[in-house]
Order: C-alpha cells, then structure tokens, then sequence
C-alpha cells in the first residue's frame, strides 16, 4: 500500500476516532463567484467528490457544489431507521412507466459523500464481459473503454476505501487490500447454503475497513450502514476524498443547488453553473464544468439548460439525455429459521456471490446476477411482510418472529432500453424549476432474470434450512441517463466523459454507464471519475487548452 | 408506559422483560434524542381535518391491529409528516402527491362505507372495517374510487409501518434492541445473542404456518 498517503490523505487527516475535522473544513479555501476557476463541479458524491479530489491534488483550483448539507457524522446522523430521512434526496419526482420504480430512501442521496453516505457498502467490480456485452452477447451496447483500462483505477480505489474481501476468483480475478470481516447470523446462512447447493460465495468485497485505517476506527458490527456510518468506518467520499481535497485547496459549497449551466453562444463552451444559495441566484465562473448529480438529477440540470443553441437541452442534440437509464431488478427474499439469527447485527453488506453473473448459453435469457446478503432493519422487514399481503393481526405476528429470518437479495442486469429515461414533468420544484419525470418498463429477458434469481435464492435458503421463504421485487442502484458511447449519435459523453457537444463539459458520475452488470456501481462510478481526472491532469500538463478533446 | 398489548397468539410475549429503552444509558445523545422523543406527549393533528383524523384512526388501528391503550400514535405521527411535508418526495403518474393522495384516499374509504353501511369509515364495526380493507388490499390495480387500489393500499402501509416500527415499545415485541452506537455487538453469529438481548421463548411460533391470512 506504499504511495497511498501520498496519493490521498484523507484517513489521516480525520481525528482519531468518530468525528469531522472541523479545523479542515474552517479554514477551507474560498472563491469569490467571479474567479473563473479551473474547474466547478456539481454534486459531490461517488463521481464528483472522486475529480474533485484528484483535481485538487493536482493544483486545480476546484470548487464542489452540492444542494444538501456538508455533514458531521457525529451530529446530524443517527443510529435509527426512521430518524435518517435527511440522508435522502426527497424533493418531488415523478414515476411512471409500465413497471414505475420508487425512489427516495431506496435510491438516492444528498448532502456532500451523496448516496454513498448511505449505501450499503458493496463495492465490487465489474467483469470484463460488461464492457462487451452488445459484441459477446448481443444486447446491450459496448462501451467505449476495456476493462483493463479501468483495472489500475479500481486497483487505487480499492486501497483508498480500503475494501476488505475474500480473495476474488469471479471476472477479473484479484485480492482485496484489507481481509474479510467476521461474518454474521445472516452471513452464516447464506454461506451454509451456498455450499450445500455447491454455489460458491464470498465474503466481501465491502467498503469497511478491516482493522484501524489512518485514524479511522474499527467496525463495530452496529448494522446501521445505511443510515450513515457515524463510526467513520464505513466508506463515503465525505471520509475517503473529500478531506484530502480541502487540504490540497478544494472548496465545497453546501446547501448550494444547481439550476443551470452557463453557456457562451460565441465560443460554444460552458461559462459556469447557476446556483442557488440561501435563496439567492448565483453563478460561478469556471474553466470546465462536470456534472454528478446522479443519474436522475444530472440529466434534469442538462435538460433544464436550454439556450439557441440547445433548445432541447444541453448536450441534447441527438436525444439522448436522459435516456438508456437503468436499474437493478433487486429481489429480496427471506427465509425462516428455528434458530436465531439476527440479522440486523452486524453490516448488511457481508457474502456475495457472482456464479451467475454471466450469460448461460443453457438459458432463455441473456446476462445474470449477482446475489448478496442484505439485512433488513424493522421498517424496512415490516414493508416486506407487508408486501406480502398482511396487515393487521398477522402484520404484528410476523414481526414478532424477526429473529428468526434471514435475507438474500439479488442484483439483476436489467438491460439498457431507450425508453427508459428522464424528461422534464410539468410539475416544478421550488425554485421554479422542472422536476424529473422518470419512466420505466421491463423488457422479457428483465423478467426471466428476476425469477431466476429468486429460485436460486430460495434455493440457498431451503438448502440452509429454511422452513419457509418469501419474496419481495424491488429495485436498485440507477445509473446511465448520459452514457458514454464511441460517438455522438449514441450516447453524451465520450470515454474520457467529456460531452460530444460542449468539449469543457463533463459528466463525471452513474450517469455515463452504458451497462450496470450485476455489480454495485459505486467503486466504477469512482475507478472512472479517477481515471478522467488523470486525463484531465495530463492534457493539462502537455498544454492542451481545454477545448480540444483527448485521445 | 408500559409495553403494547399484544395478545400471546399474535406474537405477544416471546421476549419476556426485553426492553428497548431500558439500553438507552448505551446510545449516543443525538440519536437517543430522537427515539425518546417518540415517548414524548405526540404533537397535535394539524394536516387532517376532522373528518380526515377520524378515518385515519380506524384506519390504523386496523392496519396495526392497535385496538386497546397504550397505543403507539400512528395517526399524529403521519399528520406531523405530512404536515412538515416530510414525504419521500416522489409519487406515481397516476396518484396525487402524498399529502393529496392521503386525503383523497380517507375520503374514499368513508365514501365507501356510507354506499355500504350508510355511515363513516370510523363508525362502522370493527369487522365491517376489516372487511372492507380487504377488499381493497384484495383489488390489486384496479381503480378504487378513481386510484389504483394497489398504489393506495403501498401508500397507506408505507406510511403505518414507518410509524410503528419506529417506536421502541413496537421493538420490545420484535426482539429489537435499537439503535447500537456507541456499543455496537460483539457475538455474531446463529443463535448467539448479546448479554441485554431476550431469547425468543416461543420459536415454534412461525407465523407461516397458521392457516389464516
Ligand atoms: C440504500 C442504498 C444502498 C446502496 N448500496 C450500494 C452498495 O452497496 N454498493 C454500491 O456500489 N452502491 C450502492 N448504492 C448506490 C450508490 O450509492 C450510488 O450508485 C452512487 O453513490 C452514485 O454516485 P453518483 O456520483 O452518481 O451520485 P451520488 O453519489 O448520489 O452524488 C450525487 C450528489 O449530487 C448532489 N446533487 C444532485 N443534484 C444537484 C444539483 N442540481 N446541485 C447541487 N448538487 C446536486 C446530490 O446532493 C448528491 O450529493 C446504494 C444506494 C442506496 C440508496
Ligand atoms: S456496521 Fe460498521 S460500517 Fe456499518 S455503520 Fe456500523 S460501524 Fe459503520
């Protein structure tokens, strides 16, 4: 792990133990609105904290913007469900489409770390197949960029998360910088089935450390992972980028939402972005402009920026903002034991398996899944009893028996479908402003996908002893909505994920994946921010103005 | 207060002396903040009108099975939500935002009650009540008073379940210890349980083998 602290310090500039440092953030960097920085970038989550980080670094003058709140892990997050909905982006949306998939808690978040503050933990990687899958398999589409072009940028995220895990035999195989964690009741269950039905699976990859990591403590195995980690043991950019980059002179600004991006008619180059802040319109200049504001936001800000010279929305001159989104079928089923198992101790994120991730020529259906522990807390366990058609009396009587149950969940590779997407809904914000209107419909080979997930779950949990199982349908984890294509007529962003229209446009999150595979997005969405930060530096150092494209 | 009623046959009593805010010597400060609030005097209706308010509490009573006192305050915990507006912000093409949907939804069920019974949602018996949320939650995506009786059904649900289940006399009957920080827990593992931890004294009580619903 040697050049880790030097390529990012972030772990050692946090107080030893839970906390912030609150020193780093007071005497943060401050620029005045009409500096025309180097760069300004919207979101700071997986993708825009990861370029802000890298670009500070490299002596970028960068400020991030983000529409919620810079948190204290300490103060404004709790151990509890219900007390953690400020974790979530809950400004309206609308749904729509033959199989309309809810969002809030389940899908997006806010504040500066974004959804990683609050996601689960998983942090695997893709397979090289994803990148092919339109060439090997005939769906999908390829992407504009091999696997072995990301591996060194996985390879530096997962030491600088770190990632624990089992030795990974799936895809491109590989170790993990830190070893697997001690594994719980619902860990346990799943393990056991697995190898009575001869499914081989693993524990890991999560994005918690295993041991002491610069200052950040140990796990304390509390199982609120999804309600922010108040340890600082847990990954987020909040922890993981975000200090290295104020310490390199990065600003972050706050409770700042974006609203458009500036745009010169004459040059045909991103100005800046507009922003509200305290209720007051403003707008900071800048060299180039990234966009991550995460797969449903980050296509609304491109469509809310119309101009002469984009009267359908920026970078919109072929229809394709907003489309080709995605989601993981994610299927959730439980099984019920004699004995206990608890699952709500410990992290949710702890054994995976990708057996199946791959296409089967023995199957009806294309690609796969990916299946992986998942521990429900009680309003989440009672939505799923719920979901099954008791209310009342049984409703109560069910929940009494939650130690008793365990719960698989499975990542399926929904296909990318160009009607999926994001437009613009009559309804406004209130700033005035548009609000996503998000539609969604599942093609058949989506359908076979999820019901076959499900068997194989049911499978493993019978196997382990289950008495009875049951299933939920759900959905995950949305990327694409501005992906990355070879050329402008299929996609927003080139490889390097600058906008074909706008060359001092980028979009640096979920949204530039052209396919999901059946692995959590959040270690790609950071391996690419990473690796067109690199890009960027480079030109940058060989003199390339800006507004010629690299590569 | 003491704990919920729950009837030995419904899954009361297996966690015999467990209680969840009894571990609250061990929680952080903010967050106890949080959950002992929700033992606190709840604050007034201010989002439901009368009529409204009625509805709702026949409705989750129903929902919740909470027919007795101590009662956990469903009904003031979603007015105050919807009253702060503290929604998930995003709601179906073809359903009204959620403030919207809740009033036109409680205005469909008495409208439902007075074409069968001729009186209000809350006057009816309570098996009269029971019956006819069945037939809702029975109806899958047909339209029910111009919704769809599946989103209405999600909607009512998501909302009683977050309530409920956030309140720590609803975790004494579940085996929940609540929050876990500072503390965290140090037996992981099948059938291993911490020192403050209760053990089920009714394993054989799996409620999937009852016949009923
Ligand atoms: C419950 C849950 C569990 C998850 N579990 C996993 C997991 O185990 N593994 C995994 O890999 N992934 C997981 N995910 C998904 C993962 O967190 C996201 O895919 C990832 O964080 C997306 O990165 P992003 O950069 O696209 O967006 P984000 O990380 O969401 O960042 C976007 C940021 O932009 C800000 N923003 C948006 N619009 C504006 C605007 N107009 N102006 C200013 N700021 C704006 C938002 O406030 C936000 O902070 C989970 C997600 C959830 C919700
Ligand atoms: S289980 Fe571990 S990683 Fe998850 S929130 Fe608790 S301390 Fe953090």
């Amino acid at each position: 792990m040697s050049g880790l602290r030097e390529r990012n310090e972030s772990a050692w500039l946090l107080p030893a133990g839970p906390g912030t440092n609150s020193k780093l953030r007071d005497r943060m960097r401050r620029y005045a609105d009409d500096d025309e920085v180097d760069v300004v970038i919207v979101g700071c989550g997986a993708g825009g904290a990861t370029l802000l980080q890298r670009l500070a670094r490299a002596g970028w003058r960068a400020v991030g913007l983000d529409e919620g709140p810079f948190w204290d892990p300490e103060q404004d997050w709790v151990s509890d469900e219900a007390g953690s909905h400020h974790l979530y982006w809950t400004e309206p949306r609308v749904i729509g489409g033959s199989d309309p998939v809810p969002l809030g808690s389940n899908n997006s978040g806010r504040g500066v770390g974004g959804s990683m503050v609050h996601f689960a933990g998983y942090t695997p990687r893709f397979h090289p197949s994803d990148f092919r899958t339109f060439s090997w398999d005939g769906v999908g589409a390829d992407w504009p960029l091999e696997y072995g072009e990301l591996r060194p940028f996985y390879e530096d995220i997962e030491a600088e998360l770190p990632v624990s895990g089992e030795r990974w035999p799936w895809g491109d195989p590989h170790g993990y910088p830190h070893r697997p964690h001690p594994v719980s009741g619902n860990g346990e269950i799943f393990l056991r089935g697995a190898n009575a039905c001869g499914i081989t699976a693993k524990v890991g990859p999560v994005a918690i450390a295993n041991g002491r990591f610069g200052n950040r403590p140990h796990c304390i195995y509390r199982g609120f992972c999804l309600q922010g980690c108040k340890v600082n043991a847990k990954a987020s950019p909040l922890i993981t980028h975000v200090p290295d980059a104020l310490a390199h002179g990065a600003e972050i600004r706050p409770d700042s939402m974006a609203t458009r991006i500036g745009f010169d008619e004459r040059t045909g180059l991103a100005t800046g972005v507009e922003y509200v802040h305290d209720g007051i319109n403003r707008f900071q200049r800048a060299r180039i402009v990234a966009v991550a504001g995460y797969s449903i936001e980050t296509p609304r800000l491109l469509l809310n920026s119309t101009s002469p010279r984009f009267p359908e929305g920026m970078c919109n001159d072929f229809d394709q903002v907003g489309r080709y989104l995605m989601v993981q079928g994610a299927p959730q089923t439980a099984g019920r034991f004699q004995a206990e198992v608890r699952m709500w101790k410990a992290p949710p994120p702890e054994v995976s398996t990708e057996d199946f991730y791959e296409t089967d020529p023995a199957k009806p259906y294309k690609r796969g899944f990916s299946i992986q522990c998942v521990s429900p807390l009680p309003i989440t366990w009672a939505e799923h009893v719920a979901a099954q058609g008791h209310w009342g009396a049984a409703l109560r009587r069910y929940m009494s028996d939650y130690p008793h149950w365990a719960c698989l969940g499975a990542l399926c590779e929904f296909l990318p479908l160009r009607e999926n997407r994001v437009t613009l809904a009559e309804e406004t914000d209130r700033h005035g402003i548009p609000v996503a209107r998000f539609s969604y419909s599942q093609c058949d080979n989506d359908r076979q996908l999820m019901s076959a997930a499900q068997q194989v779950m049911e499978r493993i949990l019978t196997a382990a002893g289950a008495q009875e199982v049951i299933t939920i349908n759900r959905y995950a984890h949305l990327v694409g909505g501005a992906r990355m294509a070879a050329g402008e007529q299929d996609g927003v962003v080139d490889r390097n994920l600058r906008s074909f229209a706008v060359p001092n446009l980028l979009v640096t999150d979920g949204s530039v994946l052209p396919t999901q595979g059946s692995a959590n997005p959040a270690l790609t969405i950071m391996a690419l921010a990473a690796r067109a930060a690199g890009v960027l530096v480079q030109g940058a150092r060989r003199g390339t103005p800006m507004s010629m494209k690299e590569d | 207060m003491t704990g919920l009623p729950l009837a030995d046959a419904d899954g009361g009593g297996r966690y015999p002396g467990f209680s969840a805010l009894a571990q609250a010597p061990h929680w952080d400060p903010v967050t106890a903040a949080v959950v002992q609030g929700r033992m606190a005097l709840p604050p007034d209706v201010r989002f439901f009108t009368p009529a409204e308010e009625a509805a709702a509490r026949a409705l989750f009573d129903q929902l919740l099975d909470q027919h007795a006192e101590p009662r956990v305050p469903v009904v003031n915990m979603v007015d105050a939500r919807l009253a702060e507006d503290e929604t998930d912000g995003w709601h179906y093409d073809n359903m009204p935002r959620d403030g919207a949907a809740w009033r036109a939804s409680l205005g469909a069920l008495d409208r439902e009650a007075q074409s069968r019974e001729g009186c209000t949602f809350a006057l009816l018996p309570l098996d009269g009540q029971a019956r006819l949320l069945q037939d809702i939650c029975d109806r899958g995506q047909d339209l029910w008073h111009g919704l769809p009786a599946d989103r209405v059904w999600g909607l009512w649900t998501r909302y009683a379940c977050t309530a409920f289940y956030s309140h720590p006399l609803a975790w004494d009957e579940i085996g929940f210890a609540g929050p876990a920080y500072p503390r965290g827990y140090k037996n992981l593992g099948v059938d291993r349980l911490e020192p403050f931890e209760v053990r089920d004294v009714r394993p054989e009580a799996d409620p999937t083998r009852r016949a009923d619903r």
